[in-house]
C-alpha cells in the first residue's frame, strides 16, 4: 500500500462524513420499516375492537393505560429486533437451536392454532365492514369480500417480492390514518382528552379490569415477536445499522398506540357520551364487535366518520391477513427443517403450501359458512391459546438475549433486564389472569 | 457390543452402568457422544459422555463394554474424565441436534432431527443425519407414543460424508473443521444458493472458511445486497484478497455498490494495478459495455508463429477465464484482427498469426448499451465481444454469459448455468 493511496483514501472519507443529516437520513430510511409495519399490523381487528370497546364503554379513563403499554411494547419488540440484528436468525430458528425440539413443538402448535383463530377473527372484520359499505354499493357482501380479500393476499404474497410487498404494506400503514381523522370529525373535548391521557384513573369494577387486561393482552400479541424478528433479519439490518432500527421500532410502538388513542376517542366522544346522556327508557347502544361500532356511528357521527372506521377495519383486516398466515408457516417450516418460501413449487414444499393455504382457506371458510356462535368459539380458543403462549414466549425471549454466547456484548443489561422482566411478569401475568377470566365467564 | 445399529436420541437418557463381574452399578445417565475425528467419511465415536453426581464425565470407548438392546451401557470402568466444555471438542447432541447443516449433495441447507450410529468395522461410527419426519417424531418419544409408527415413515437420511456443519467453521479451530473441504467440493453457483440461505453470520463464516478463489467464485454468484453484507462481516483485508480473485468485472459491479469510502480501503489493500483497473471500471454505468466488461483477455502479437503462440497461451492462460478467442494487438494495444483457439490449435505451427488472424472486426464502445451489445453477441454468434475505446485500443471484452445476465430478468438468470465457466470445467476436467 502506498502512501498517497491512504490518504487518498482519508480525504474521500472525510467528504463522505460531511452531509451528516443526509447520510443519517439515508441510513435510516434503508433501515426503517419491520417495526413500522409490526407494530402497525398488531392493530388488526381484535385491536381495533378491543380499543373501541374500551372507548364506548369507559369514555376516556382508559386512555392513560397507552402509555405504559407503549412502554411495554417497545421493551419486547425492541428485544427481539435486537435478537434478529445480531443472531441473523429468526425467533423460531433460535427456540429450536437452544430448547430443542419438544418445546418448540409446543410453543408452535400452540402458535398454529392461536393463529388459525386470528386469521378468522381479520376475516370476520372483513365480514363486520361489509353492511357499512353495501349501503353505497349493494354488492359488496361479505361473500364478496371475504374470498376477494383473501384471493388478494394470496396473489400479492406468492407474485410479489418482499421489496414490493413491503411499500404495499407501508401504504396500509397510512390508511391507518382514517381512525385518526375520524378520531378529529367526532369533535371530542380535547382539554378531558389530555387529562385522562396522563392522570391515572382506576375503577376496580371486574369489567373494568377484563377490559383492561384485553387492552394489554392486544398490543402485545406473540406473533409479532416472531414476525419483527424475521422481518429484521429479511431486511439483513446488521449490529451496526441497529440504532437506526430501536428507532424503526419505537416510531412503530408510538405510532400504533397514537392510532389506538383515536379509536377510543372516536368511540368514547359518540358511543360512551350518547349512552351516559340516554333519554329515560331508550336502549343504551351495544357494542360488541367492530362492526356495532362502524354501525353505532353513523346516527352519532355521520355517515363519513362511520365509513373512514369501516375502511380502517378492512385495511387491517386485510394487512394482518397478509402477513399472519404466510409468517405462520414460515416459522414452523424453519424451525422443523421444511423446505419453505414462495419461490418453491407446491411439489417442492408441500408443509409450507398447505399451511399457509389452509390458515387463509379455514380462517376465511369459517367466517362465511359458519354460525356466529361458531366464529365466536374459535375466536374465543385462539385468545385463551395467546393468553398461554404469550407468557411462554416472553421467557423464552429473554432466556435467549441473556446467552452471552448468542447475544455476545448485546445481552440485556441490568437496567434493561429489570424493565424487561417486569413487563414480562405483567403482560405474562395479566394474560394468564384474563385467560382464566375468559374461561370462567364462558363457564358461567 | 450388542447395540448394532440406532439412532442417537435413542441412547441419550439411558442408564450407564458399571459392570463388575456381573455385578452392575448405576454410574449416571448417558447425555452425550464425543467424536474427535468429524473429517472422517463415517468417524468414530470416541467417547460417551455421562451424567453422574460428579458432574459430567466422560467415559473412553474402549470402557464401553455393551450397549444393550434397551439402550442400557454398561462400563468396565467409572467414567473419571471431566467432560470438556464444547468448544473444544464435538459433542453429537450439544453440537449437532437442531442445528443448520448444509447437504453438500442435494445442495439444501437443512435442520438435524437425529444421528444415525452403526457398528461398522470394529467401531461405533456415525453414518448420517437423519433431517426427516422420523427424527422429529423419534426425538418427540413417538416409539413409545406409537410403537412401530415411525419404521413405516419413509426414512430421510443424508450420509455423514455429505453433511457440512455450519457450527464449526471457525478457523481458530481448524481441527473441526469438517465443513470447509466438503463445502468446498461445491459448485459456485450452488455454494451461492446456499449462501443466500444462511443467516448473515454463518454466511460469512462459511465464505471466510473457502480459499479466495473458491470465495471468489461464489460471491460473483450472489446478489449485490448479499455481496454488501459478506463484504462488511470479512472485514476489509479478506474482503479485498477475495476481490482481486473476481472476474473484473463483477469485482467492479460490486465495489461500484459499496459506499465510497467502503471502495477506497478496499482498493487501498489491493495490488495496486488491479486496484487502478477496478478503479477505472467502476466509473462505467453498470448496464453499459464498460461496466460488463472484464479486462482480462488474451492478447497476441501478429508476428509471432502459432506454435510460439500457443506455447505463450500456455503460460498465460491459468490466470485468464475467457481464452477461447485471442485478439491481436500491436504494442499499443491497438486491436488488429481475432483468431478463435480452434483456429490456433488447426493451423499450421509455423504460420503467423496475421494470416490466420480474422480482421474484418465486430466490437462494441465502452457507452454501448448491454441490450445492443448481447444482440451484437447474439447476431453474430460470439462468445465475447471485444470492447474498444475511441482511438481503437482494446480495454476489455463482454462474454455472452455476462451479457446475458445483464438482460435476463432476475427470475430466470439464476437458473441459468453459466456457460464458460461450465466449459472451462469440463475442458479442464478432460485434461
Amino acid at each position: 500500500m502506498s502512501e498517497p493511496d491512504r490518504s487518498r483514501s482519508l480525504d474521500v472519507r472525510r467528504a463522505a462524513a460531511r452531509p451528516r443529516l443526509a447520510r443519517t437520513l439515508l441510513m435510516f430510511f434503508s433501515v426503517i420499516g419491520p417495526g413500522i409495519i409490526t407494530a402497525n399490523a398488531d392493530n388488526d381487528v381484535g385491536g381495533i375492537q378491543t380499543y373501541s370497546i374500551a372507548g364506548a364503554q369507559f369514555g376516556y379513563s382508559m386512555l392513560w393505560l397507552l402509555i405504559p403499554v407503549t412502554v411495554a411494547l417497545i421493551v419486547t419488540q425492541e428485544m427481539c429486533a435486537r435478537m434478529g440484528a445480531v443472531t441473523g436468525k429468526g425467533l423460531a430458528d433460535l427456540i429450536r437451536e437452544n430448547f430443542g425440539v419438544k418445546v418448540t413443538t409446543i410453543v408452535l402448535l400452540l402458535f398454529v392454532l392461536s393463529d388459525l383463530g386470528n386469521t378468522a377473527a381479520e376475516f370476520a372484520g372483513i365480514a363486520f365492514a361489509s353492511p357499512v359499505f353495501q349501503q353505497y354499493i349493494p354488492f359488496l357482501t361479505k361473500y364478496l369480500l371475504v374470498p376477494a380479500a383473501a384471493i388478494f393476499v394470496f396473489v400479492m404474497v406468492t407474485r410479489g417480492n418482499y421489496r414490493v410487498v413491503e411499500k404495499v404494506f407501508f401504504a396500509f400503514c397510512v390508511v391507518y390514518l382514517a381512525y385518526v381523522v375520524s378520531g378529529f370529525v367526532v369533535h371530542p373535548p380535547w382539554g378531558a382528552v389530555l387529562k385522562a391521557t396522563v392522570l391515572p384513573h382506576f375503577s376496580p369494577t371486574q369489567a373494568y379490569v377484563t377490559t383492561a387486561i384485553a387492552v394489554i393482552g392486544t398490543t402485545i400479541s406473540p406473533w409479532m415477536q416472531f414476525y419483527i424478528q424475521s422481518a429484521i433479519v429479511e431486511k439483513g439490518v446488521r449490529i451496526k445499522d441497529y440504532p437506526y432500527s430501536r428507532i424503526d421500532v419505537i416510531t412503530g410502538a408510538i405510532i400504533t398506540d397514537v392510532i389506538a388513542f383515536f379509536i377510543v376517542v372516536a368511540c368514547a366522544a359518540t358511543i360512551y357520551v350518547h349512552n351516559e346522556h340516554l333519554a329515560p327508557g331508550a336502549h343504551p347502544l351495544s357494542v360488541n364487535t367492530a362492526g356495532d361500532v362502524a354501525t353505532a356511528l353513523q346516527p352519532l357521527a355521520g355517515k363519513y366518520a362511520s365509513l373512514l372506521f369501516a375502511i380502517g377495519l378492512l385495511n387491517a383486516a386485510i394487512f394482518t391477513a397478509s402477513i399472519l398466515p404466510l409468517s405462520t408457516a414460515y416459522y414452523v417450516c424453519e424451525a422443523f427443517g421444511f423446505e419453505s418460501g414462495v419461490e418453491n413449487s407446491f411439489r417442492q414444499a408441500p408443509v409450507f403450501y398447505a399451511l399457509y393455504a389452509g390458515l387463509i382457506v379455514i380462517g376465511g371458510g369459517i367466517v362465511l359458512v359458519a354460525s356466529d356462535a361458531f366464529q365466536n368459539v374459535i375466536i374465543f380458543y385462539s385468545q385463551v391459546l395467546n393468553g398461554v403462549l404469550l407468557p411462554l414466549v416472553l421467557v423464552l425471549m429473554l432466556l435467549l438475549i441473556n446467552k452471552p454466547r448468542l447475544m455476545g456484548r448485546y445481552t440485556n443489561n441490568l437496567a434493561f433486564n429489570a424493565i424487561a422482566w417486569t413487563t414480562v411478569v405483567t403482560v405474562g401475568g395479566l394474560t394468564v389472569l384474563s385467560t382464566i377470566q375468559l374461561i370462567m365467564n364462558a363457564g358461567s | 457390543m450388542a447395540f448394532h445399529d440406532g439412532f442417537v436420541s435413542q441412547l441419550v437418557g439411558r442408564t450407564a452402568m458399571l459392570d463388575r463381574n456381573g455385578e452392575r452399578t448405576p454410574v449416571g445417565r448417558v447425555v452425550d457422544f464425543v467424536v474427535e475425528h468429524p473429517e472422517d467419511s463415517f468417524p468414530r465415536v470416541d467417547a460417551v459422555a455421562v451424567k453422574t453426581r460428579e458432574g459430567r464425565k466422560l467415559a473412553p470407548i474402549a470402557d464401553v463394554k455393551e450397549i444393550s438392546e434397551d439402550g442400557t451401557l454398561l462400563l468396565s470402568a467409572p467414567p473419571t474424565i471431566d467432560a470438556p466444555p464444547d468448544d473444544e471438542t464435538l459433542y453429537l447432541v450439544e453440537d449437532l441436534f437442531d442445528k443448520q447443516i448444509v447437504d453438500v449433495n442435494g445442495r439444501k441447507v437443512v435442520r438435524i432431527n437425529d444421528l444415525e450410529l452403526a457398528r461398522t468395522t470394529g467401531a461405533m461410527r456415525v453414518v448420517a443425519a437423519d433431517i426427516g419426519v422420523a427424527g422429529l417424531l423419534r426425538r418427540l418419544g413417538g416409539d413409545r407414543i406409537a410403537p412401530g409408527l415411525i419404521a413405516r415413515i419413509p426414512r430421510h437420511l443424508i450420509a455423514w460424508h455429505n453433511v457440512a456443519p455450519l457450527h464449526d467453521l471457525n478457523p481458530e479451530q481448524i481441527r473441526l473443521s469438517v465443513s470447509h473441504a466438503r463445502l468446498a467440493r461445491m459448485r459456485p453457483s450452488d455454494l451461492a444458493d446456499i449462501i443466500g440461505e444462511l443467516s448473515a453470520q454463518d454466511a460469512a463464516r462459511v465464505v471466510g472458511s473457502l480459499d479466495d478463489e473458491q470465495a471468489a467464485d461464489a460471491l460473483e454468484h450472489l446478489n449485490p445486497e448479499r455481496q454488501r453484507t459478506l463484504i462488511d462481516d470479512l472485514g476489509t483485508e479478506r474482503a479485498a484478497d477475495i476481490i482481486e480473485e473476481m472476474d473484473s468485472d463483477d469485482a467492479a459491479d460490486l465495489l461500484g455498490d459499496l459506499s465510497a469510502d467502503k471502495q477506497q480501503e478496499l482498493l487501498a489493500e489491493m495490488d495496486p494495478r488491479t486496484a487502478e483497473e477496478l478503479r477505472e471500471l467502476t466509473t462505467y454505468d453498470e448496464n453499459t459495455a464498460g461496466g460488463l466488461m472484464t479486462t482480462e483477455f488474451v492478447w497476441i502479437y501478429p508476428h509471432r508463429s502459432a506454435a510460439a503462440t500457443i506455447q505463450k497461451i500456455r503460460e498465460i492462460a491459468p490466470e485468464t477465464e475467457f481464452i477461447y478467442y485471442l485478439y491481436v494487438t500491436d504494442q499499443a494495444k491497438n486491436l488488429l484482427g481475432v483468431l478463435s483457439l480452434r483456429t490456433l490449435l488447426l493451423a499450421d505451427p509455423d504460420a503467423p498469426i496475421h494470416s490466420l488472424m480474422d480482421s474484418d472486426l465486430v466490437s462494441v464502445a465502452t457507452d454501448t448499451s448491454s441490450e445492443e451489445v448481447a444482440s451484437t453477441i447474439a447476431r453474430y454468434d460470439l462468445l465475447a465481444c471485444p470492447v474498444l475505446d475511441p482511438s481503437g485500443t482494446m480495454l476489455g471484452l463482454v462474454t455472452v454469459d455476462d451479457a446475458i445476465d445483464a438482460i435476463l430478468p432476475e427470475r430466470l438468470k439464476r437458473k441459468l448455468p453459466r456457460f464458460t465457466r461450465h466449459h472451462q470445467r469440463s475442458a479442464e476436467k478432460a485434461v
